[in-house]
């Protein structure tokens, strides 16, 4: 039966699960940051989640998570238990996120491979010192401290979710015939049983599965287990089944208390039963008769002689529940896949979208005389899936920002701390999906933007009041989806930034055009100013910005998923930073135009319109600009083969065609010699090989097989 | 074309033949452009298919003359008549391109004629003579010069061929393109 575990696999699961975890523990935290306490609903996840926690990394042998884990626990576990009141929670909540950033921290090292070192003393010290404040603080309001969790850990190999008042303890042994081969294999059974029901299980010998001595322990000493859950003892009863093998089976009731001091418990029992029973009188007072009655009761009979069959019969009065309201079924619905293989998988349905067109573009079909109904008929059948495929396929590759958000959420929480600055944080439209490449390129410029409009945009609070400013400061991050591009804006109510300061810097750094004046600098130009490296105004560097490192790495990161970074700000009023990330890198739609012998491909998206014009309609300046009147608007003409230079392409406008392209509110009309059809395309970067060229943002195949260019035409109107 | 497709044949057997590293030793694919044979080692050499349909990159140096699809990968190829400043020739049946594998970049080289696979012993190649002409352009790529019989081929260093000042001039446009 010893299952070869994997380490490799189990590690893997360890970090994947605690991972998960931690992110959850980290959005119930920050959702609740702001709250006079933690709900009841709250308390008792962060609870789970640390005993889960705990549990595994014991398991796996991190003792230093381990530990912190425990300490927290213990905070939980008290807090659940007592309810004590002026807990000072936003110390609470920095606890419990130190917690976090020290058990991710040591997480970040073991998946690194790195010496998992971290020291937890000193963390552990504080979380006592605090759980000691906190107990000190009931005291004093006259209240009785709640037992203390002793949980010996790792014992524990199973632990379901859900734990309720409604929950009943059973402590059970069960005596295997002597000739039994394998006994821990049918122990192993009976704990598979039981899980079903479980709320909590312990189990003693505890290695049942790979250590193969421990069938003999369970011979001689009887398989002992110990079990919470909602169900009565028929139905303990009958999970654990009365198998050939089993010779007698103990069900016995017991408290919590009993249940949570575990298996040492037997020797001694009368006296601590006594104790732990006055103490589960003090703190639970409602049950406090009722317990110790039925307690003495089962103490009774737990001194019947060894080998007496005893099953307790059902109390009255309590329904039975099953453990779990949920259908087990929900979670197995999702599955987690390598990243690799999606993109591989992305990578062979581009290919195949292509090769879709080759066969339906081929010339043979060309030739005159042919019959191709049927072959139309498959054709349009083909593109049908071949297109859903792609959305499919889209779809799965689309991520929530919702994480993304989060991590900024905590950023702005710590930052403001630190800052002593009173900061509201607002998130809109955090559900807007994203294709997860580009969620990886985004964070980073992300949390810049967002400490900037914490640490310079909003100001302090004296400044604040100085200004007349009423309310909190705060920061909104939204995103929307807009015209098949993503807009996600980071903004502040805050000071805005200084148009004359920025200037001075400029002028400085002799970042201005001597030949202009600087009145005739928009706005917006000088705020481009502060993306420029090793430009910060900020007088003061502090921790979190001012080197002004920042603002070009972000502009740079966001460039090269093809965004752009747009900057707006009033004064005294805050600032607005957006940026505007296309929805997805892979296959786009797009429009096959010809100029000269070459193809260019164009994204459907910019195209506002083809129109034919007549020479009629256009201007010329005499310094060689051209512009183009259509329906009383006057648009800027850029000859397309003329601006790459490229021979026998067409000069007469009523010959060629002109497209009109929008990029952020500038519309260009290209002229190019004419359109081929529209076509899904696959982008495939230009081989580095080649220099950037200006307008050109990638390549991709036709139908044909021949290449064509794709036009950036943010590069063409810019 | 029944020539240039044995030798291709040739050549690729002499490719896969030398899957072995000591079997690729000291051996050459030679080509000719102008009026010299040049030979290039067998470990740069991935394939040699025939001229196809090349898309132009406009604003590019005259002698890149664009991209080719090769099987779904979109590879750059330069005339290597134009890299060494020789006249254009007019491409025919014979002109072949060689796809050169370098530091994991794939160019293909556009060449009028392919030659044959040769076997040049260390001892028979000579350093470029040093005297005099050091202006002429060959000199940056050809580091040696292989004597086969009564022949000579010019080697050629294709690392140096393709990237020298040309990619770190187009890098440089690159970072001001950035630093913009």
């Amino acid at each position: 039966m010893a299952e070869g575990f994997n380490t490799e696999d189990m590690l893997d699961m360890y970090l994947f699960e605690n991972g998960q975890l931690l992110e959850q523990l980290q959005e119930t935290v920050l959702e609740q940051k702001d709250a006079d306490c933690f709900d009841e609903d709250s308390i008792n996840e962060i609870f789970r989640t640390m005993h889960t926690i705990k549990g595994s990394s014991g398991i796996m042998m991190f003792d230093d998570i381990m530990k912190v884990s425990h300490k927290l626990e213990d905070v939980f576990y008290y807090l659940r238990e007592s309810h004590p009141e002026n807990v000072p929670h936003l110390e609470l909540v920095e606890h419990v996120l130190e917690v976090e950033d020290f058990i991710s921290g040591e997480m970040e090292k073991i998946r690194n491979g790195d010496p998992v070192d971290g020291d937890s003393s000193e963390l552990i010290a504080r979380l006592d010192k605090f759980l000691n404040k906190i107990k000190h603080g009931a005291v004093k309001e006259g209240k009785e401290l709640p037992p203390e969790n002793v949980h010996v850990e790792p014992k524990q190999f199973y632990i379901a979710p859900v734990a309720t008042s409604d929950s009943r303890f059973y402590r059970i042994t069960i005596q295997f015939c002597q000739d039994t081969q394998m006994a821990n294999v049918h122990a192993y059974k009976i704990v598979y049983a039981l899980k079903e029901v479980a709320e909590d299980l312990l189990y003693s010998p505890e290695d049942i599965i790979s250590d193969e001595e421990s069938g003999e322990v369970i011979l001689k000493e009887g398989f002992r287990i110990l079990l919470q859950a909602q169900c009565g003892p028929d139905e303990v009863h009958n999970l654990i089944g009365e198998g050939y093998a089993i010779e007698k089976v103990d069900v016995l009731e017991c408290t919590a208390d009993e249940f949570i001091s575990g298996f040492n418990f037997d020797e001694h029992e009368t006296q601590i039963d006594l104790e732990s029973s006055v103490e589960v009188i003090e703190a639970r007072a409602q049950n406090a008769v009722e317990g110790t009655n039925e307690e003495a009761e089962k103490k009774d009979k737990t001194k019947i002689a060894p080998g007496d069959f005893v099953i307790k019969s059902k109390e009255p009065g309590k329904q039975k529940k099953l453990a779990r309201d949920k259908p087990k079924g929900e979670k197995a619905s999702f599955i987690s896949v390598n990243v690799s293989k999606m993109d591989q998988l992305m990578e062979l349905i581009g290919e195949l979208v292509i090769s879709e067109q080759v066969v339906l573009q081929s010339s043979d079909l060309k030739i005159p005389g042919l019959n191709l109904d049927n072959f139309n008929k498959a054709a349009a059948q083909l593109s049908k899936i071949s297109t859903d495929l792609q959305n499919v396929i889209m779809s799965m590759r689309m991520v929530p920002l919702t994480n993304t958000f989060q991590k900024m959420n905590r950023i702005v929480f710590d930052v403001s701390r630190k800052l002593g600055k009173d900061i509201e944080f607002e998130m809109v439209g955090e559900q807007t999906e994203v294709d997860k490449n580009i969620i990886e390129h985004i964070s980073d410029p992300l949390m810049h933007l967002v400490r900037n409009a914490v640490d310079h945009g909003i100001e302090t609070n004296e400044e604040r009041k100085e200004s007349g400013k009423t309310g909190k400061g705060k920061v909104t991050l939204s995103a929307r989806t807009e015209a098949g591009k993503v807009w996600i804006c980071v903004e502040d109510n805050g000071k805005g930034l200084d148009r004359e300061k920025i200037l001075a810097k400029a002028r400085k750094k002799g970042l201005l055009d001597g030949s202009r004046a600087e009145s005739t600098y928009s706005d917006k130009e000088i705020y481009q100013f502060i993306t420029l490296p090793g430009f910060s105004t900020n007088e003061q560097v502090t921790e979190y910005s001012g080197r002004g490192v920042g603002m070009d790495v972000v502009v740079q990161n966001i460039q090269a998923i093809g965004g752009m970074l747009d900057i707006d700000s009033t004064p005294g009023m805050g600032s607005i930073m957006s940026l505007k990330i296309p929805l997805t890198l892979a296959i786009i739609d797009g429009i096959v135009i010809e100029t000269g012998k070459s193809s260019f491909v164009l994204e459907t998206g910019v195209i506002k319109e083809f129109v034919r014009v007549k020479e009629d309609m256009m201007i010329h300046e005499p310094d060689g600009g051209e512009y183009v009147m259509i329906r009383g608007e006057c648009f800027p003409v850029l000859r397309l083969g003329e601006w790459y230079g490229m021979a026998e392409c067409e000069g007469t406008i009523e010959d060629g065609m002109m497209v009109i392209v929008e990029v952020e509110d500038k519309k260009v009309c290209l002229f190019v010699d004419k359109l081929v059809g529209k076509q899904e395309i696959v982008v495939k970067p230009i081989p580095s090989y080649i220099k950037k060229v200006k307008g050109l943002s990638g390549c991709t195949q036709l139908g044909d097989g021949s290449i064509a260019l794709i036009l950036d035409p943010g590069g063409l109107t810019g | 074309m029944s020539e240039t497709g044995e030798l291709m044949k040739q050549a690729e057997g002499d490719m896969v033949l030398s899957d072995e590293h000591e079997e690729q030793k000291g051996k050459y694919m030679t080509f000719k452009s102008g009026n010299e044979y040049f030979g290039l080692k067998i470990q740069h050499v991935n394939e040699i298919i025939q001229i196809q349909t090349i898309t132009e990159v406009p604003e590019t140096e005259n002698y890149i003359k664009g991209l080719i699809n090769l099987r779904g990968k979109v590879i750059p190829v330069i005339d290597v008549r134009l890299r060494f400043r020789q006249e254009p020739l007019e491409y025919n049946d014979r002109t072949c391109i060689i796809v050169v594998n370098v530091k994991s970049t794939m160019v293909g080289l556009i060449v009028e004629k392919i030659a044959e696979v040769v076997e040049i012993k260390e001892e028979n190649i000579l350093p470029p003579p040093s005297i005099g002409r050091t202006d002429r352009i060959e000199r940056k790529y050809v580091y040696g010069i292989g004597k086969v019989g009564d022949s000579v081929k010019l080697l050629l260093d294709p690392d140096r061929l393709l990237n020298d000042d040309e990619l770190s001039a187009a890098d440089q446009q690159t970072a001001d393109i950035i630093a913009e």
